[in-house]
């Protein structure tokens, strides 16, 4: 293969994503600029921005910690769940350490339930996440829930966020979304000119940071795809089996479903997880009367599993199916996770008789002794396609 | 002319060799444990026999591939080509091997359309049965037929295997029948994977075909037409529809 161009240009390129946001984290803290970790896609970053905190991610991918929260939580739990509680219990995630409190959600019940047990260790505030986002009442009471957050923060921190000032967070993330739309698009080229890992990578970084450092950054990117696609460098053949995958989120040892997808000769052209499009894909209304009712509206919005009915993550998929020209759908389900693996069922029926697209199911957690049943399916899954 | 093809399955327990000649006829099969040393077993096996192509698959495919020049083929496709093979009206397959089940529904044509496999727990494998085998004291060639001489089955609640040990240790302490307690446990089997056959082929039709070792084991089969009220179809040597699906896939790939 050619020479890729890297798409960072910072002494960061390479190494895991995590270690570029540390130290971006670690400056802004020194800046004043406290930090505030999350763990969900449904926490309104805007809210935290507009007021000049950092939203953090918190560490929730890694098998090291899973052995000690199993000490306090049941074994037959969710990895994530269990992965987070182990760093907080053990103390070791720096983004963790970082925050000044941390922000949650009523999403589904292990995690509620873990987040009580995290409180002990740091000021948490948890957000009643309306379960059934089509219901008149849920805008309205998302709304309130992201006001009362504002709230939290502004006691816990001692500062204020101005409707204008939310209102100016709302239009910098609609513009740092459609530039990571732009940057996804490179993934609907035949053959994709972005990989699995530099959409990933990118996700990670454009989250959390202030929108005004991302856009440069991103605006790079863009860049640096342009001068692939005219140098005419790809990521697999024409023949690759190109792959969506959905589910659970993915992240550090969970990535082996993205490795070993490209191990058996195929690639992953949109990675349908809250790690990867789901947060980019819609923006938020600007200029309406109340700021934190276009937050809860789009929040709203976001295909979760925790929610019902779901149906959003079918229309979700129909767009995708029809922008990235997927070949299969693999469905990526944390074991445990009972929420994405009851819809699997749901998912699976539409992608086969709507689309007539082979459908997977894959369930696993972060060991990787199962690696060899997975690339078993996987390439059984390509032989389908050709 | 005289030109010979070769398609090897390297199971987690055993390794399967076929020889088919141009024609797609079977000319020779071995069979072997695949022991603690599978490449070496494999090896002595190839040295007895000659072909001009081969292909490999079961779970020590990748291992295979590695040290000889070979193509691979996943076991879904190898099973689906094999069953094809030896019963052309075929629409579902059910592969029951040592370490693994699958269910495979294909088309008219003969390709796979869908296909499920278990997640990495032993419920619902060979390795299921031979382990409840042996903690009731039976040989695994005899089990099925003990457990067929039961006149009443005891249910046995646990699918996971660990669990369904102790469930059959205490059962035994409490002074059931061995029989009986067997036929449970085969039933435990055919619940699980019928299970998955109704997932994967939601409709009767077309023939289904048993494969794999388990295959040979007549209670499983007497239970399975039951569960599903249909007819279930076995191979003379079902253990070899695998290797021999990777010998026609080895010979088709010769001609093209
Ligand atoms: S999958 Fe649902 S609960 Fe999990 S991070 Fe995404 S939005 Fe939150
Ligand atoms: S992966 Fe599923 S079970 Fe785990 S935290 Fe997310 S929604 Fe909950």
């Amino acid at each position: 293969m050619e020479e890729m161009i890297p798409l960072f240009e910072d002494e960061y390129a390479g190494q895991p994503a995590p270690k570029r946001v540390l130290a971006y984290m670690q400056k802004k803290q020194e800046n004043d600029q406290p930090i505030v970790g999350t763990y969900c896609a449904y926490a309104p970053i805007e809210i935290m921005q507009a007021m000049g905190l950092t939203p953090a991610i918190l560490c929730a991918f890694a098998k090291a910690t899973i052995a000690s929260a199993e000490t306090v939580l049941p074994a037959n739990l969710c990895p994530l769940i269990k992965s987070s509680y182990g760093f907080i219990q053990e103390g070791s995630c720096p983004f963790f350490s970082m925050a000044g409190a941390v922000v949650a959600e009523t999403t589904c019940d292990g995690k509620k339930k873990m987040f009580e047990l995290a409180a002990e260790v740091k000021p948490l505030h948890v957000m009643d996440l309306p379960q059934l986002p089509d219901e008149v009442e849920a805008k309205e009471n998302w709304t309130r829930m992201i006001r009362k957050l504002q709230g939290f923060l502004e006691e816990t921190f001692n500062r204020t966020a101005t409707d204008l000032q939310i209102e100016e967070s709302i239009k910098k993330s609609n513009k740092r979304n459609q530039l990571m739309r732009k940057i996804f698009d490179y993934a609907a080229i035949h053959p994709p000119v972005i990989n699995w890992q530099e959409m990933f990578d990118i996700s990670f970084m454009a989250l959390p940071y202030d929108v005004d450092d991302a856009v440069p950054v991103l605006e790079g990117i863009i860049e640096r795809l342009e001068r692939r696609v005219a140098e005419g460098v790809h990521y697999g053949s024409q023949n690759s089996p190109r792959v969506l995958v959905t589910g659970s989120p993915v992240g550090g040892d969970a990535l082996k479903i993205y490795k070993i997808i490209e191990q058996c000769g195929g690639v992953v052209v949109t990675p349908d997880c809250c790690t990867g499009l789901k947060l980019f894909a819609k923006d938020f209304e600007e200029d309406m009367a109340d700021p934190a009712e276009a937050l809860a509206k789009r929040y709203l919005q976001i295909p979760c599993s925790c929610m019902t009915p779901n149906e959003g993550r079918l229309e979700a998929l129909s767009e995708m199916i029809e922008h990235f020209k997927p070949d299969a759908v693999i469905d990526f389900v944390l074991t445990a996770c009972h929420s994405y693996n009851v819809e699997s069922y749901k998912v699976g029926q539409y992608i086969s008789e709507k689309h007539d697209m082979p459908f997977l199911k894959i369930e696993t957690d972060y060991s990787d002794n199962d690696e060899g049943q997975i690339r078993t399916k996987v390439q059984a899954l390509f032989e389908i396609i050709d | 002319m005289g030109q010979h093809f070769a398609g090897i399955d390297i199971g987690s327990r055993t390794i399967e060799l076929v020889i088919v000649d141009k024609a797609g006829t079977i000319i020779e099969n071995f069979q072997r444990d695949t022991g603690y040393n599978p490449m070496s077993e494999v090896d002595s096996l190839l040295s007895q026999v000659s072909y001009d192509a081969i292909m490999a698959t079961g779970y020590g495919r990748n291992l295979f591939e590695l040290s000889i020049e070979a193509r691979t083929v996943t076991e879904i496709k190898a099973h689906a080509r094999g069953a094809m093979a030896t019963f052309p009206g075929v629409r579902t397959v059910l592969d029951i091997g040592g370490q693994d089940s699958k269910v495979i529904s294909l088309s008219e044509t003969g390709r796979v359309s869908r296909f499920e496999m278990n997640d990495r727990c032993a419920a619902g494998t060979g390795k299921f049965l031979e382990i409840m085998a042996k903690s009731l004291g039976y040989r695994i060639e005899d089990f099925g037929n003990e457990a067929l001489a039961a006149k009443k089955d005891i249910t046995i609640s646990s699918m996971c295997t660990v669990f369904a040990e102790s469930e059959v240790t205490s059962l035994i302490g409490r002074g059931e029948d061995c029989r009986e307690i067997a036929l449970g446990l085969h039933d435990s089997v055919v619940r699980r994977v019928s299970g998955m056959i109704r997932r994967v082929s939601a409709t009767d039709a077309g023939e289904l075909v048993f494969t794999g070792g388990v295959a040979r084991n007549p209670c499983i089969r007497m239970l399975l037409e039951r569960t599903l009220d249909r007819e279930i179809q076995v191979a003379e040597d079902p253990q070899l529809i695998g290797a021999y699906g990777a010998a026609l896939l080895a010979l088709e790939s010769a001609l093209q």
